[in-house]
């Protein structure tokens, strides 16, 4: 609040003509806010072993024809999960080439009765050995563009040119992780996050972007989650008995560090 | 009028697909196959004129998936010319003979489709030959790749990054399809049982000798 404050009278004192500008950014400021909202279950409250010289692999699920787990957010959870080498995470292409064709859309598992048995398979299973990978994470889900609306127009002419309008669009984010153990045969935890956003472009001249991180929000909440599944400190607080079943929800908005349960 | 075909060449995507497959993680079948990719195979390219210029230049990549993959799921390949009689005074006689085809191939994009992915279809011919020259199977084979579009990135790069996925499941369904195909099954089962035979005489002889 000081420093809406401050800034109120700065603008007051030396650019009176931009406080509407000002006003308007900080709504749009403001405005432009993420929700999150994490569902988590795990079989135990115990963090899930890991032995030396053993990974895990994050994977994205691809087999639906209109959406695709994008690469880029498996890629952003892995590096979440790595947390600077604290674990050993294997990125998902080397994982998908040293073991194709069995984990390619058309035929990856879905279900572990299925893993069980592409596991049956020698060669696979020694290849699971020799790379040392306990733990497979499938994460399915996607982001999309919910709702446009609003215009702008750009022009270039010899003397200059700009850009004039006001345009805002909405995105979600709807993901959910499943742990596989591969030497238990057996699922370990879900983590399901949705992340919501609304983003502006306002143009005066020159645009001016106001964009809600969505995406990177969700692999923040999923990536964080999941770390907790495997490391001591992460957070993964529970209320609940160590032998029963967990399941944590929590709602938070962030982007201006506000926490709400 | 200079600028016109600059005008329409700045309007058509052209793609040369650059992908690169891995080795496949499979027991290869202990047989010699002999693969025949011809021009029209190595040097495909798929243009479209319908509703936007797409050229599409695949025979490159292809032939490069096929030739792994048919080393992979046999223990010895070569790459022949044409399909050849192979008589008893061929050394290192070929079982097999695979001649692959491009029988179609279908793109859609988002502009086409509203959804935001690219997807690539491609339908291929796998004509088989045994030993003698004869045909012993027509495989009609399909393979789809997708890609979601992303902010910033070209059509080129989506248009290739799909068809390269497309690939991959083309060799997927090679890999795994190939011995399920029922008259390459057939022609399995019955080398396994001339192959005692084979042997049993083979012992003979030794014997008499």
């Amino acid at each position: 609040m000081k420093g809406f404050c401050c800034s109120q009278l700065f603008t007051r004192i030396f650019f009176p003509g931009l406080f509407p500008i000002t006003c308007l950014a900080v709504v749009f400021l403001t405005g432009c806010s993420t929700s999150t909202v994490i569902d988590e279950y795990k079989v135990t409250d115990t963090h899930l072993d890991l032995n030396q010289g053993e990974q895990v692999v994050i994977m994205g699920r691809r087999h639906a024809g209109e959406y695709e787990t994008e690469p880029d957010f498996i890629n952003c959870i892995g590096g979440r999960l790595a947390n600077g080498g604290q674990l050993k995470v294997m990125p998902e292409q080397e994982f998908l080439d040293s073991f194709y064709p069995w984990f390619e859309p058309r035929i990856a598992p879905l279900k572990l009765k299925r893993m069980s048995r592409i596991l049956e398979d020698p060669m696979i299973a020694e290849r699971i050995k020799s790379l040392g990978i306990r733990y497979m994470v499938w994460v399915d889900g996607n982001t999309e563009t919910t709702d446009k609306s609003g215009t702008f127009s750009c022009a270039v002419s010899p003397g200059g040119g700009g850009c004039f309008g006001f345009a805002s669009w909405d995105k979600a984010s709807i993901y959910e992780a499943i742990v596989w153990d591969l030497k238990q045969l057996d699922e370990k935890g879900r983590v399901k996050v949705e992340t919501k956003g609304s983003s502006y472009m306002l143009a005066v001249g020159a645009p001016i972007p106001f964009i809600a991180q969505v995406q990177s929000d969700a692999c923040e909440g999923i990536g964080n989650r999941l770390k907790g599944f495997f490391l001591e400190g992460a957070p993964a607080e529970s209320t609940t008995p160590a032998s029963a079943p967990k399941r944590n929800s929590e709602r938070m908005l962030d982007h201006r560090g506000m926490i709400k349960s | 009028m200079a600028l016109v075909p600059l005008l329409l060449a700045a309007c058509s995507t052209n793609v040369v697909v650059s992908g690169d497959y891995p080795s496949a993680l499979t027991k290869p079948l202990p047989y010699h196959v002999g693969l025949v990719l011809n021009n029209s195979f190595t040097q495909y390219t798929f243009k479209s004129e319908e509703e936007q210029n797409v050229t599409m230049a695949l025979g490159q990549s292809q032939s490069k998936l096929f030739d792994r993959v048919f080393t992979d799921i046999f223990a010895n390949k070569s790459r022949l010319q044409t399909v050849k009689k192979q008589t008893a005074t061929t050394p290192n006689p070929i079982d097999l003979m695979i001649v692959p085809s491009v029988e179609e191939v279908q793109l859609a994009m988002p502009f086409e489709t509203r959804l935001n992915v690219f997807e690539v279809w491609i339908k291929y011919n796998v004509q088989v030959f045994n030993s003698n020259g004869e045909p012993i199977a027509d495989w009609l084979m399909s393979a789809y790749g997708k890609t979601q579009t992303r902010f910033l990135k070209s059509e080129e790069a989506a248009l290739d990054q799909a068809t390269t996925s497309a690939l991959r499941d083309a060799g997927v369904r090679l890999i795994i399809g190939f011995e399920r195909i029922p008259e390459i099954r057939d022609w399995i089962e019955q080398k396994q049982k001339e192959q005692p035979e084979k042997n049993k005489s083979l012992a003979k002889s030794g014997d008499l000798s």
